[in-house]
């Protein structure tokens, strides 16, 4: 039997510019798959953009792919090769960089 | 403490055969027995309560973010995979770098009997080593580095083993080992609550509303006491050596108390250590048997407690 678990990384929390979601360790883990549930958008055109990063050690972070755009309500992407550690690194803005905020649940679900 | 081989039982024969119980001194039945290179087990992240409709906005501030654990490598920045006890994987709770968050897992059990329950655990502590990006060094509780004593340890709030119990009368066994004061400075001893966690019924009431740092087993500093006075574990001079420590906690589920406690070779007794019922009755907890391990950080550096693997057995 497969060994699994899903983090919740970010529960009903509102982000606005720049984040970082906190370091969690993946070591385990033959697969992962982001889940980002959007329940609320503030401001006008409110626009959410993470990037995936990588670690070695949990300190130290670099980015394992394209920036991407999360415009649904329900996103998920997978993420391979990811070595030790994952977070995400992303930023919440209005336009023309304008105030805005998202209200979010992160999930990261691991298969070994 | 040993007992002569010829005055043990045969099941305790086959359990000091096997490598995996015999680090273990477990009461006649094992109820759990958690080796977290194979997985979590059943311990999860601990979540406050909510309303029918599953909104999560109505969850207490200070029960929200308890954080979900991670099976760790206990990978680190100068040796990488530092590893467990037994095998790669411990189970890791970890706190977000602000001062007064906590890092909880819970394991949710029911009781089939009264009596004694005992909680056994390899576990270690540890801080984030520093780095540009988390800036500890700069953070409250650094210090001088003397080459011997980190600055580090000085970064540690406390780690908490505790349960949460029901038998018509609800009630928590807690010990806390409490590394530092909120001012950082060392405090190296085991204490207890004198109150009664406060629930998400006292808030739903109007009783009380705490804000998200609230240290949720006993808000106020003031209502922690020590017993046994201190001890001085093993961090190892830096935060990124780990070495594990046994821990064997007793309680009386017939009695409601606390037994004793036993941290490497200290053994504290506990029986007169107090353990403060809740006033009020609480429903839909019958036989409730819950055991959960938390981590606090008294600075706005991450904490960690890592468990290798627990065992809990009870006599009934």
């Amino acid at each position: 039997m497969r060994e699994s678990f899903t983090a919740v990384l970010e529960r009903n929390r509102t982000l606005a510019g720049g984040f970082a979601t906190e370091p969690y360790e993946v070591a385990w883990a033959a697969e992962a798959r982001w889940f980002v549930r959007t329940l609320e958008r503030t401001g006008t055109g409110a626009l959410m953009r993470v990037t995936t990063q990588v670690s070695p050690d949990g300190l130290h972070w670099c980015d394992l792919d394209a920036e991407r755009e999360l415009t649904g309500d329900l996103v998920t992407w997978e993420s391979s090769g990811f070595g030790g550690w994952l977070r995400l690194k992303g930023a919440v803005e209005g336009e023309a960089g304008g105030e805005a905020s998202a209200k979010v649940m992160i999930y990261l679900a691991l298969k070994s | 403490m040993s007992t002569p081989a010829s005055e043990r039982s045969l099941a305790a024969e086959l359990r000091r055969a096997d490598p995996a119980l015999s680090r273990f001194n477990p009461l006649d039945r094992i109820l759990v027995h958690d080796e977290f290179n194979t997985g979590t087990h059943g311990w999860i992240e601990l979540l406050g309560n909510y309303d029918g409709h599953g909104n999560l906005d109505t969850v207490d501030d200070h029960m929200r973010d308890f954080r979900p654990p991670q099976l760790s490598s206990c990978n680190f920045f100068d040796v990488g995979t530092h590893g467990a006890m037994s095998g790669t994987y411990a189970l890791k709770v970890a706190t977000r770098p602000v001062a007064g968050h906590t890092g909880v897992a819970i394991r949710r059990l029911t009781m089939a009997g009264r009596g004694r329950v005992q909680f056994e655990a390899y576990l270690t502590f540890k801080t984030e080593a520093a780095s540009e990006e988390n800036q500890a060094a700069h953070k409250a509780g650094a210090g001088e580095w003397d080459a011997n004593l980190h600055p580090s340890e000085q970064q540690f709030g406390a780690f908490t083993i505790a349960t949460d119990i029901c038998d018509g009368v609800r009630y928590h066994c807690v010990a806390r080992y409490l590394n530092t004061d909120l001012d950082n400075r060392m405090r190296r001893e085991w204490v207890y609550p004198t109150v009664p966690e406060p629930t998400p019924r006292e808030h739903f009431e109007g009783k009380l509303k705490l804000p998200p740092t609230a240290d949720f087993t006993a808000p106020d500093p003031d209502d922690w006491k020590p017993f046994g006075g201190p001890q001085e574990l093993c961090y190892n001079e830096v935060p990124t050596k780990v070495n594990w420590h046994y821990v064997r906690w007793v309680i009386d589920t017939s009695t409601r108390s606390n037994v004793e406690l036993q941290v490497n070779d200290t053994v504290y007794d506990m029986r007169d250590v107090p353990v403060p019922p809740y006033e009020e009755e609480y429903g839909s907890l019958g036989n409730l048997l819950n055991f959960y391990v938390s981590v606090r950080t008294h600075t706005d550096v991450r904490n960690f407690l890592y468990l290798d693997s627990v065992l809990i057995s009870v006599d009934w």
